[in-house]
């Protein structure tokens, strides 16, 4: 018996743990904003709340490690922020999870906005996310390897055959002229090959998204560019376990000479070697096509779940502001009022800033993640060198296509 | 021949020279990354990624160190871990000695079963019990506080405490607590004067794992500790991390800070590693 | 002995862990047979999800990275308790060292690893050519057939000290009477390991490899954080499919699926190996 009441007592103690609810008082809006731009976000809390005396702003810092997860655990449990920054790539599938508020209310001025990123968070008709921060990818260069190679680094290559030349004069022992990405997380080879794939006039999807048609010619030869450089030497030979943060590590050491990324690695690229001469330029197109890149960047949105909409509703109004939106954003700001600010005037920023304009979304369809995970394993096969570009796409192109019913 | 009688009363064993080697391996083999993490910790940005690798930094630096201690929320942290991990593996050890004393030496309907229960909370993947763990903690009112993650580690923690500690009790022979039977002794006495001393290095070995595996847990810390006054360390990990960038001097630094005090724990843990039963205490 | 004392030493634990998992293995069975708008949709969520190739291709991935990783974990773990056993100087530091590979936290341990066999930066192909092993770097990582070996190496190296310490418990354990009555029949070392010690720690052995079994078919922290499952799905096992389905394509429901039907199969070698386990002759009842 004695057995039985200390098995008792245990039970209960464990069960009577400590009910310490957490309760979101009246006028409490809980935001998660990520940790790189925390300080700046606790900035802006304080202003709103000075302005806003019966609202409080509590902030809860994100990480990037494991954001999906946890942002979709909240929702799905009912258990969310009242504000969540999230990439706008994900806001079409909580729109259709029926996990977040539309905002048509909050925002006013479309007309000022990127379009491109409006579309992203658009869905059946209503506007369900706020995108405040847009950016895209340009060429990266080293200006001190274009000169060893005898090119002109102020007059970087314009087209995919110039590209190619330049990495070929450029590569030697130990370095190879352009970098490209073969492993780590998906989107990171998606933002740097399917750009090409557009600009030859191919695309994943047809536009009505009814048809897959990446063995289509114009993506298949774009995929071939694209693999090329490693296929042709003038990529690492760690191409297929590098991500985009490798390919900057590579580009510092010196064993790569230009590679595809956004502005958000200049400065870091600065902070490990002051000494390296950099230059960026618009990613080159084919011959007499226009250049393209994946818009990508950061927007608010509001969980069904939130506790307090209509304050957040306010908060966001604020955030949406021409100033507030240009002093936040780590890159370029959605609206395009903000990029006037002093701080985008950057010569450096320049050819970033003007690949804006060629930004376009990703398809908007539920299976678009597993879509491109077929793609990126049909990219993986060719660097192995288990198939060909057109077989490849050809296996891509029959996953892609099961996955549109 | 004395040296013959000297060791046939001495214990064989292994060979010096096997041990000499087999120990160089095996530290080398424990080490290696460790060393190299340690390494990392001490360079400069611009050391950290060359082509070479080197080992041993040109300018090696402490930076890395002074900026977990004094400018991140690392210290705050590893108080929360300190915590959490005590509180889970404390009340999940306590709830396994009872539970593998019950399956250890006893028969009843259905242990199979339950012993096979005791493992469910593991065969489901993490990916599939996210979403409903996260309503059960809202329901119970433990979100965001030092409970809810100590009560969710016991998923990870019990498995782990009750199989093991079964499997000990299982290697105590049972007649000595059918002698302790005969003078008296109750079931709970037995078990606390008898079997728990004589598997102490079990005990020990548990308990280590069990705090090892709630300190390094990251997933259900993201999600169910969202306030920095609850965040445990794997997450100020991850804090060193922003979306295009990676502070690897401090990760690398932090992982010293997370690492060392815990085998520095298990040193001094070591006497207790000593069975009860080496001292003899089996009749004969 | 038979009676009920020994369900009620065992309720505590059964109680906590029943309130944790009710609702979540409730809540993933309905999600299993029903769609996202919550209706019942029988089994068409696991015909989905069984039909696409990379479902059998992650099965057989996930058979060798379980065997593999067992099998080496086991052997190395208990070599290393049998050396950690002996007397000698300097052990206690020994034992403590061969914590370290479980203490690293996984994401670190992981990244670190990747970084160590990168191809350009890594420590390994630096010393490989350093010493004349190797003409030129190897992509461990990139390889077909050396990246789904390299994660099984790296999980073996983060668990086998798991093995080691458990077993090493089980030998402190070991009554030296034992040893004692076996070298008065003039038995040498290996006698004694194959005879003493192996049988005794025998549970030790089935209660760890149990365990690890269900660690190496849950663990995804090593191979998410150096390959995602690449390249082109070498290294893909359920468990990051799973993931995949529920996170990346917030498909919660066929993530159930593929999570019951795991949970069945699992299930059953649990069952067969407790059935084996109260048949062995270590276990006293």
């Amino acid at each position: 018996m004695k057995s039985l009441k200390i098995a008792g007592l245990l039970a209960l103690s464990v069960l009577s743990s400590v009910a310490t609810t957490t309760l979101a008082r009246a006028g409490e809006v809980t935001w998660w904003a990520p940790n790189w731009g925390e300080e700046r976000a606790k900035d802006l809390a304080k202003r709103f709340m000075a302005a806003n005396p019966g609202i409080t702003i509590k902030m809860e810092v994100t990480v990037s490690n494991g954001l999906p997860e946890r942002v979709l655990t909240a929702m799905r449990s009912g258990a969310a922020p009242d504000i969540i920054e999230v990439q706008h790539g994900w806001v079409n599938g909580y729109a259709q999870g029926d996990l977040i508020l539309t905002l048509d209310d909050v925002i006013q001025d479309k007309a000022d906005f990127n379009k491109a990123a409006l579309d992203y968070v658009t869905w059946n008709g209503k506007t369900w996310g706020i995108p405040y921060r847009i950016e895209t990818h340009g060429v990266i260069y080293n200006k001190d390897h274009f000169r060893e190679a005898g090119l002109d680094p102020d007059k970087p290559p314009k087209t995919w055959d110039e590209l190619v030349a330049a990495a070929k004069a450029m590569t030697k022992a130990g370095r190879s002229g352009f970098g490209i990405t073969g492993g780590g997380e998906v989107g990171n080879t998606i933002f740097r090959s399917l750009p090409f794939i557009w600009m030859n006039g191919g695309d994943i999807l047809n536009a009505d998204m009814t048809k897959a048609v990446v063995n289509s010619p114009e993506a298949v030869k774009a995929v071939e560019f694209y693999t090329g450089f490693y296929k042709q030497g003038l990529a690492p030979k760690s191409t297929l376990e590098n991500d985009g943060l490798a390919l900057r590590r590579l580009f510092v050491a010196g064993a790569v000479s230009a590679y595809q990324s956004g502005q958000f690695d200049l400065p870091a690229i600065l902070k490990e070697n002051p000494n390296l001469k950099l230059g960026a330029m618009m990613i080159p197109a084919p011959a007499g096509k226009q250049t393209a890149a994946i818009l990508g960047g950061w927007s608010y949105v509001i969980p069904k779940s939130a506790k307090n909409p209509a304050e957040a509703k306010k908060f966001l109004q604020f955030l949406n502001t021409t100033e507030a939106q240009g002093f936040y954003t780590d890159t370029f700001p959605a609206r395009i009022s903000s990029t006037k600010l002093p701080r985008f005037d950057d010569p450096m920023l320049k050819p970033f800033a003007e690949m804006l304009p060629f930004g376009r979304p990703v398809p908007v369809h539920r299976n678009w993640v597993k879509m491109v995970q077929a793609y990126f394993d049909g990219i993986q096969r060719i660097l192995l060198g288990d198939q060909t570009a057109q077989k490849a796409m050809d296996q891509a192109n029959e996953e892609i296509q099961a996955l549109l019913k | 021949m004395t040296a013959a009688a000297s060791s046939r009363l001495r214990r064989p064993g292994l060979g010096t020279p096997v041990i000499i080697v087999g120990a160089l391996l095996l530290v080398a083999v424990c080490l290696f990354p460790f060393v190299w993490m340690g390494l990392s910790s001490i360079k400069q940005l611009n050391e950290l990624y060359t082509i070479p690798p080197r080992w041993w930094p040109d300018n090696p630096t402490l930076a890395n160190y002074y900026k977990v201690l004094f400018q991140s929320r690392i210290p705050r942290y590893f108080l929360n871990s300190v915590i959490i991990s005590v509180g889970s593996t404390g009340l999940a050890l306590i709830l396994a000695i009872f539970a593998a004393n019950g399956f250890a030496r006893f028969r009843f309907r259905g242990r199979s079963f339950w012993q096979a229960f005791i493992l469910v909370g593991q065969l489901l993947p993490t990916a599939a019990i996210i979403v409903p763990l996260f309503i059960t903690l809202k329901v119970l009112g433990l979100v965001n506080t030092y409970w809810g993650l100590i009560l969710v580690y016991m998923i990870i923690t019990l498995p782990l405490s009750v199989w093991m500690l079964t499997s000990y009790f299982k290697a105590i022979p049972i007649e000595l607590e059918e002698a302790a039977i005969i003078d008296g002794a109750s079931r709970v006495g037995i078990l606390f004067r008898i079997t728990l001393p004589l598997s102490m290095p079990g005990i020990v070995a548990v308990l280590v794992y069990a705090f090892i595996t709630t300190w390094n847990e990251f997933i259900f810390a993201l999600c169910f500790a969202t306030d920095s006054t609850v965040k445990t360390l794997p997450i100020g990990l991850a804090e060193f991390s922003t979306e295009f960038n990676t502070d690897w001097g401090a990760i690398m630094a932090a992982s010293m800070v997370m690492t060392i005090p815990i085998a520095l724990l298990f040193l001094v843990f070591q006497k207790l590693f000593v069975g009860g039963l080496t001292a003899g205490a089996t009749k004969g | 002995m038979r009676s009920n004392a020994g369900f009620v030493f065992v309720l505590p634990a059964l109680i906590v862990l029943f309130m944790l998992i009710a609702y979540p293995v409730a809540y993933t069975g309905v999600l299993s047979v029903t769609n996202e708008q919550g209706q019942f949709t029988g089994l068409q969520n696991f015909a989905d999800v069984l039909r696409p190739r990379v479902t059998t291709q992650a099965l057989w991935n996930t058979l060798w990275w379980v065997g593999g990783s067992i099998v080496f974990q086991v052997i190395l773990g208990v070599a290393a308790a049998i050396l950690l056993n002996q007397n000698f100087v300097g052990r206690a530091i020994v034992r403590s060292i061969a914590l370290i590979p479980w203490v690293i936290p996984g994401i670190v341990a992981a990244t670190t690893w990747a970084w160590m066999f990168h191809t350009e930066f890594g420590i390994i192909n630096h010393m490989l050519t350093g010493v004349g092993a190797l003409d030129e770097p190897i992509g461990w990582l990139t390889r077909g057939n050396t990246v789904l070996p390299a994660m099984i190496a790296i999980n073996v190296w983060k668990l086998f000290p798991f093995v080691a310490i458990m077993v090493l418990a089980g030998l402190q354990s070991i009554p030296q009477e034992l040893y004692e009555a076996a070298r008065v029949d003039g038995a040498s070392y290996w006698d004694e390991v194959r005879h003493i010690m192996l049988p005794q720690i025998r549970p030790v052995i089935t209660a760890v490899t149990l365990l690890l079994v269900i660690w190496a078919l849950n663990s995804i922290t090593i191979i998410y954080a150096i390959t995602k499952g690449g390249p082109a799905n070498r290294t893909l096992i359920t468990p990051i499919q799973i993931f995949r389905l529920a996170f990346e394509n917030v498909e919660f429901n066929q993530a159930a699926a593929l999570s019951v039907m795991f949970f069945g199969i699992v299930m059953i070698i649990v069952f067969i190996y407790i059935r084996a386990l109260a048949n062995q002759p270590g276990d006293n009842q």
